[in-house]
């Protein structure tokens, strides 16, 4: 891993380079760029705000907010990892680089998307007289979830060079993970109920379910859930970003081949 | 490894596997799966290739397509992984596998440069410094800061070469890039090229140019389904090229056929000289010796001959008949000899056929199609296959 990390290291520009690239692509030819990426999260904010509130759903806008954006980061980068290899078959099949450049260039460029659109969040949060909590939890969530859309991204960018299902299949998990995670709904009133509190080890399973208590805990000052369910979704996280990785560097040898 | 060698590879095999239809899905590896038949194909592309290329020294490759050359050359370049057996390059590789193939339609000429150099492994700084080098070698002007989806196929690949070429790389591996762009850009590779060969630099080339890559190359590696055929001086393993691949010319062509009153034995090729050869250079005479044996006595016959190129299309053909030779009774064995006193077709390969039929075309006795191949090595430029005599002349001053 280390051997790996230095491999990276040691192409830093070309990262930076392939990082610049997805951006420019991603904007190219768009008069209003960068806002058109946030477009989608803002009209699902609509959507299900206003629906939550026909609904008499007791959720404040401010935690619906953070939910979707942080949820979208996520979303992003399982869609985009279907195609961070294959999209890139000529330079695979062209040039000799780490390969682990093509899903950490994604990662990286939809992190950059991600910072900005907090930026949004911020505003609503001012807005809404949103006191924060302890900030310093901000940039450990984000650490927990790049470590995590990395991981996802390796696994999913490596398997569709081999089964192309696997983009099919990503569309349907994330639909499913969406619900699983406490983006339209608060944890802590979930783990209130006496019902559901028996489940909430298994619950925070979810990496996202962890992560996205820190961001609230960040962000809005909302109260930490239980250390023991947070380290669970916080190794969870860690794992995944692990597992996928060793699984890409297993099949990025046959890449080539199979493009 | 020795210093003094650059690229050094030792027992070297590349298997692929093929699947059968496709890209592969979970369904047809489940079905795989439950019918427990083996889900991929077996295809080695290269087996145990060993072999070493001095520093300084410019390698060709030959072989018919499908022989090995791109994936040796993918392996070398890193971009696969041998199945077996070890790979050791000394110093930067690049590659001109497929020129500007690692360009993106979207961005311009300019950033593609940038992207194409940070793939080589060139810092921004390093690569500020060869711009205008890159610049001028493309010569593609202003269209630099225009998208490349907006360029030319020409300026694609100049753009493509000058990259690969100003990175400057200690070793340079070049896949049939001869074939594209005109003729001055061409020269102007060939060129640079002969420059790299200057500074000691090794180079790896494939083409299907024979006459190039013989002028250009210090050893020739001949590969023909995935072994090692030959290697050595280029005259050498090109005539033992040439001569394995005029075997195998016109196989899939080859026909006989006839009713067997008259055989045709077989034709012998000879040179004035009275060697025999089936290799001949442009004005050249070709002698052809027929053998014929008369099975059943039949009446007056015509022998012909045609000459196809390597795809089997007709260049030009004649017979007695239409040279009014006369043809004496037949009868038992016999031989014809045929003489073609000047060549004017292009370098290439050619099929001979021959026939024995009746005078008024009514019985084919015999007939060899596309049965005999020669190659042809011609200096002279032309469009075409076949040459004629041309002259031009001008009247000026004439006033109107």
């Amino acid at each position: 891993m280390i051997r790996l990390i230095q491999s990276v290291a040691a192409r830093r520009e070309l990262l930076g380079i392939l990082v610049v690239r997805t951006l420019k692509i991603r904007y190219k030819d768009s008069a209003l760029g960068f806002l058109w990426t946030m477009l989608g999260p803002i009209f699902l904010i609509l959507i299900y705000g206003l629906f939550l509130r026909l609904m008499r759903f007791p959720l404040s806008l401010t935690v619906l907010v953070t939910g979707i954006f942080v949820w979208q980061y996520l979303a992003m980068c399982m869609g985009d990892a279907a195609h961070a290899v294959i999209g890139n078959a000529n330079l695979v099949k062209r040039a000799s680089f780490p390969r682990l450049l093509l899903p950490l260039a994604m990662t990286l460029a939809n992190l950059v998307n991600f910072l900005l659109s907090l930026v949004v969040v911020a505003g609503v949060l001012v807005v809404k007289h949103t006191h924060p909590g302890p900030l310093w939890l901000l940039p450990v969530a984000v650490l927990a979830q790049f470590v995590l859309c990395l991981g996802l991204g390796c696994l999913l960018s490596a398997l569709n060079v081999f089964f192309r299902d696997v983009q099919h299949v990503t569309g349907v998990v994330t639909m499913a993970w969406f619900f699983l995670t406490p983006v339209l709904y608060d944890v802590i009133e979930m783990a209130g109920s006496s019902s559901l509190a028996a489940l909430m080890p298994f619950y925070f399973l979810n990496p996202m379910a962890g992560i996205l208590a820190l961001y609230r805990a960040a962000l809005l000052g909302q109260a930490l859930p239980n250390t023991a369910w947070l380290a669970e979704s916080l190794i969870m996280a860690g794992a995944i970003g692990w597992f996928g990785i060793t699984v890409f560097q297993r099949l990025q040898a046959r890449f080539a081949d199979e493009l | 490894m020795d210093n003094d060698i650059a690229i050094d590879v030792e027992g070297v095999s590349k298997r692929f596997r093929l699947r059968h239809r496709g890209t592969p899905s979970l369904k047809s590896l489940v079905l795989d799966l439950f019918k427990g038949r083996s889900p991929a194909q077996e295809l080695w592309a290269l087996r145990d290739l060993t072999f070493a290329v001095r520093k300084g020294r410019t390698l060709g490759i030959i072989g018919a397509n499908g022989a090995g050359k791109s994936t040796l050359l993918a392996l070398l370049a890193g971009t696969m992984t041998p199945t077996t057996g070890r790979i050791e390059t000394q110093g930067t590789v690049s590659s001109l596998l497929e020129l500007g193939a690692g360009f993106h339609p979207d961005l311009t000429g300019r950033e593609n440069v940038y992207l194409a150099g940070a793939i080589m492994g060139l810092s921004r700084e390093q690569m500020r410094r060869r711009f205008d080098d890159i610049l001028a070698f493309a010569d593609i002007g202003r269209f630099i800061d225009e998208p490349v989806k907006h360029y030319s196929s020409g300026m694609y690949v100049r753009l493509g070469f000058a990259v690969a070429v100003e990175v400057n790389p200690d070793i340079l591996l070049v896949d049939e890039v001869l074939a594209v762009g005109d003729v001055a850009f061409q020269k102007k590779c060939l060129r640079r090229m002969a420059e790299f060969r200057e500074q000691r630099k090794t180079m790896l080339i494939i083409s299907h140019d024979l006459h190039t890559i013989q002028s250009i190359s210090d050893e020739i590696l001949f590969l023909d389904h995935g072994l090692i055929k030959g290697m050595g001086a280029p005259q050498t393993v090109i005539d033992q090229y040439e001569s394995f691949s005029l075997g195998q010319a016109g196989t899939g062509l080859r026909r006989e056929w006839g009713t067997g009153e008259v055989l045709l034995k077989g034709a012998a090729f000879a040179n004035d000289a009275g060697l025999a050869t089936t290799r001949f250079a442009w004005g050249d005479a070709i002698n052809i010796r027929l053998d014929y044996e008369v099975r059943q006595a039949v009446g007056p016959c015509v022998f012909g001959y045609a000459v196809s190129d390597e795809q089997g299309r007709l260049v030009c053909g004649s017979n007695t008949q239409i040279e009014g030779a006369v043809v004496p009774a037949l009868a038992g064995k016999g031989t014809v000899d045929l003489r073609l006193s000047q060549l004017t077709l292009a370098t290439g390969t050619y099929l001979f056929s021959f026939s024995v039929h009746s005078a008024d075309h009514s019985a084919n006795y015999h007939r060899l199609d596309h049965a005999y191949a020669v190659a042809v090595q011609a200096p002279r430029r032309f469009e075409g296959c076949c040459y004629l005599p041309s002259e031009w002349r001008f009247e000026a001053g004439r006033e109107s």
